[in-house]
């Protein structure tokens, strides 16, 4: 197996109900890559996100079939639990979710609850909000209140506290759809100096984005992994029709 | 790590172990008034108790017939709900669609609090305010009697079924509303042809709760109703509902005596009535479930 | 012409029924608020004069037809603390199942039909279910203890039903964002739901809470005594309540009449004391309404 591949999906099917929402997806995500998910409203891609780290186990009535393996091991076959899954594999939403906490406590509180050793938990945090580039920020209001920060700084906070984890990958579901074109920018410039350390994988709305920040591309449409290559390729000279059309902008 | 989710595993068995209490609890009832209510039907046959016309639980010997108590409760349930069902409804449509935000606010409040008022102090406004003023103005024998007891149950029914039909009227889709207006109808119009008929079931559930509230309710029979255990002939008589009779005798009674048995089995037959009420209750509630636009 | 006046006639004729209609829904409102403001001004009116320094803090004298109600407002303090403390722990437990852990189904419609049953259990039941289960068959007697835990079950569904309600009130967003870390599902609920609950669990559990310092039928055979002027002792004593003072005072007192202002008196404490309690929580419970930070 290539060493680069950090995450292989082997024919997986997913189910809300009796509705599929995935079908018979094959695909592999490479380490230190930023791969991004493109697709119309409901076509699935962020169906697939959630799957990586078995968020959709928190909906009654759904049911995975298939293998997605991580460094060789699927995560879900019954003896894996979802917990340690999770902490190997950070996420950040659509709108930015702090807690209502200080932003020392957002950031703490991961490490803190998970039992993680930590020999110093001030330098985790100072470490953290510097890699989410908010440390300038917020470096002198720690014991204030996450909820008063900005949306755009919200998001960042939300990027550090994955980060406090030591993730290997990170998933980020339209982390920008809430925000501003300023903070959008902060977070893709983000995007492209964290990838040096991490597996990214985006889904996006945003057609520019995804070419900007993306090294590869999977496009999907009503639960089908249409396309996946290059982004290079998908954006300019992509080989299905469909995609071509959903670039262009002639659907979605 | 798999002792961390034998820990979650357990956890949430706990949890529910927790959650069963209610249950659990509501059959701890019933054993408890089988236990002590049923040995009565050795003494007295179960048609003869239910329907005997002589309640003398202290006469040598006794006769156990609780119909006249029987009759007693569901009159002053019946005329409490005439007087609480408009009043309580007509309160929540004005909370719901007419009062400006202010007003509704207060009022709200005005019915949580009358909701919390204790029974016992209704029972005694009753007793020291209505009850005389009543005798004076009808010159009748005595106040305490079936109309001061349903007016007095009416205050207590009145909360229950207004906040929970608010609730019913409130979450009418406002498609319905202004479809309505769209088509010239007046505001009345709107509220009697539209948001009532929508918000049925959900009132219906109301008037069913409130209903159970009156029946099941003791401090204001046992103090107002006047304790006359017959059928009474006009709405001025007194009349022993079940509780009353249970609260006013269950202190005099020896230990498992027949009277005793009895009294529990007159709280059995009160459970099983009031039980019916929160089983239809729950029943139309989820038999006609608003769900928004889609169900119409 | 003709038909211009008609319908301006029928316009009339619609506008009119409205008017009447609104009349008779703001009369039913004017009413109910009257009853309540009518009740407590003339509670407040007969009352106030019988309430003294002495009245609150001293036991009965004279076979109850003098002194103070002083064992009775103990009584009920202890009771109603026996109540939330069997109350309080079950009903957020139960609601924790019910919003947290379990899935929608027949389990969680069997558990809440038996809640709404409960709910719907008449208080004197409650009562005969507390003489004939912790009075008799545990053998409790008729005690603080046997009183605490007939209360804390008859409020159980309210502080469920307000604790229901808080869990859900809290962002989804919190537990996804808790759990993304691979922070376990117990610690995301009593670290991240829990706290931010609890505020409005509190706020909707006082109502219930009041409930319990207000009930009658459910302490008279199980925890409530006629008269003793000693304190409790221990949670296997009886105890006055302020509820079945009244009660008692009211309709079997030595001097029914001569006794009217200190039935009076204890009337306006307990009134004081539950709407008290009330108030406090719908206050608190806008206050917060208007300071939602999510």
């Amino acid at each position: 197996m290539d060493s680069n591949i950090i995450i292989d999906l082997k024919n997986v099917n997913f189910y809300y109900g009796q509705t599929r929402a995935l079908s018979n997806i094959s695909m592999t995500f490479r380490k230190n890559k930023v791969t991004a998910l493109i697709g119309p409203s409901g076509c699935g891609k962020s169906t697939l996100l959630r799957l990586l780290n078995r968020m959709n186990d928190l909906i009654d009535g759904t049911r995975v079939e298939g293998e997605i393996l991580y460094e060789d091991q699927n995560i879900y076959a019954p003896d894996v639990d979802p917990v340690e899954i999770r902490r190997k594999i950070g996420m950040v939403f659509q709108k930015p979710n702090p807690f209502p906490k200080t932003i020392y406590n957002n950031i703490s509180y991961g490490p803190k609850l998970t039992g993680v050793p930590v020999d110093d938990m001030n330098a985790l945090v100072e470490q953290s909000l510097k890699q989410a580039v908010l440390w300038d920020e917020v470096k002198d209001i720690l014991n204030q209140s996450a909820m008063n920060l900005s949306g755009g700084q919200q998001q960042r906070l939300c990027i550090a506290r994955a980060l406090a984890m030591k993730p290997d990958i990170l998933l980020m579901d339209e982390p920008t759809s809430a925000l501003d074109p300023i903070s959008t920018a902060k977070i893709e410039e983000l995007i492209e100096e964290l990838k040096k350390d991490y597996t990214i994988i985006i889904v996006t709305h945003n057609m520019q984005q995804a070419a900007r920040i993306s090294d590869e591309t999977a496009f999907f449409y009503l639960g089908n992994l249409v396309e996946y290559n290059k982004t290079e390729k998908i954006f300019t000279k992509p080989d299905v029709k469909q995609t071509e059309d959903y670039i262009t902008g002639r659907f979605g | 790590m798999m002792n961390r989710r034998i820990k979650e595993t357990l956890i949430k068995y706990l949890f529910f172990l927790f959650a069963l209490v209610s249950v659990i609890v509501l059959g701890l009832i019933v054993f408890s008034l089988f236990r002590e209510g049923l040995p009565i039907f050795q003494h007295t046959p179960v048609w003869d108790f239910l329907f005997g016309m002589e309640w003398y639980p202290t006469y040598d010997p006794p006769s156990f017939g609780i119909f006249p108590l029987i009759v007693g409760s569901v009159i002053v349930t019946l005329l409490a709900a005439v007087i609480a069902v408009p009043l309580g409804l007509l309160a929540a449509i004005y909370i719901s669609e007419i009062a400006p935000k202010a007003v509704k606010e207060i009022l709200k409040s005005v019915i949580e609090l009358l909701a919390g008022l204790p029974s016992v102090v209704l029972g005694f406004f009753g007793m020291v305010v209505v009850a005389p003023w009543l005798q004076d103005t009808f010159d009748l024998p005595t106040g305490l009697n079936i109309v001061n007891a349903s007016a007095i149950l009416a205050i207590m029914a009145i909360p229950t079924i207004s906040s929970i039909s608010e609730d019913a009227l409130y979450s009418v889709p406002r498609e319905f509303k202004e479809a309505s207006y769209a088509l010239g109808a007046t505001k009345f119009e709107t509220i009697a042809k539209v948001i009532v008929p929508a918000a049925l079931s959900g009132i219906s559930t109301a008037i069913m709760l409130g209903m159970a509230r009156a029946i099941g309710e003791t401090m204001v029979v046992l103090m107002v109703a006047g304790g006359a255990a017959a059928i009474p002939e006009s709405l001025f008589d007194s009349v022993r509902p079940m509780p009353a009779s249970i609260a006013a005798e269950m202190g005099e009674t020896p230990y498992r005596s027949p009277h005793y048995h009895a009294l529990f089995a007159t709280g059995m037959v009160l459970f099983f009535m009031t039980l019916a009420f929160n089983l239809i209750a729950d029943y139309v509630s989820h038999k006609f479930k608003q769900t928004g636009s889609a169900t119409l | 012409m003709n038909g211009k006046a008609l319908r301006s006639n029928t316009m009339r004729w619609r506008y009119f029924k409205q008017y009447v209609f609104f009349t008779l829904v703001r009369g039913s409102a004017a009413l109910i608020t009257l009853a309540l403001g009518g009740l407590i001004f003339y509670i407040v009116y007969h009352g106030i004069s019988a309430i003294s320094w002495e009245f609150i803090t001293q036991p009965p004298t004279h076979a109850m037809t003098k002194g103070g109600i002083m064992p009775a407002i103990i009584g009920t303090i202890y009771l109603t603390f026996g109540a939330i403390a069997v109350g309080l722990p079950l009903g957020i437990a139960s609601a924790i199942y019910l919003t947290e852990y379990a899935k929608q189904g027949r389990i969680v419609r069997f558990l809440k039909v038996g809640i709404n049953c409960l709910a719907g259990v008449p208080s004197v039941v409650f009562g005969l279910f507390g003489l004939g289960f912790f009075v008799i068959f545990l053998g409790f007697g008729s005690s603080i203890l046997a009183g605490s835990l007939t209360l804390g079950f008859l409020i159980l569904p309210t502080i469920i039903g307000a604790s229901e309600e808080a869990l859900k009130a809290v962002p989804q967003t919190f537990r996804e964002a808790s759990l993304s870390l691979g922070v376990s599902k117990w610690q995301t609920t009593y670290r991240i739901v829990l706290p931010n609950a609890l505020p409005g669990i509190l706020t909707g559990s006082i109502l219930g809470i009041g409930r319990a310092a207000g009930e009658t039928a459910p302490i008279m055979f199980t925890a409530a005594a006629y008269f003793t002027a000693k304190l409790p002792g221990s949670v296997f004593d009886e105890v006055m309540a302020l509820p079945y003072h009244i009660y008692v005072l009211a309709t079997a007192g030595t001097n029914i009449e001569a006794t009217r202002p200190i039935q009076f008196g204890t009337v306006l404490v307990l009134v004081a004391v539950v709407l008290g309690i009330d108030l406090i929580a719908i206050v608190i419970r806008g206050y917060m309404r208007r300071n939602k930070r999510w």
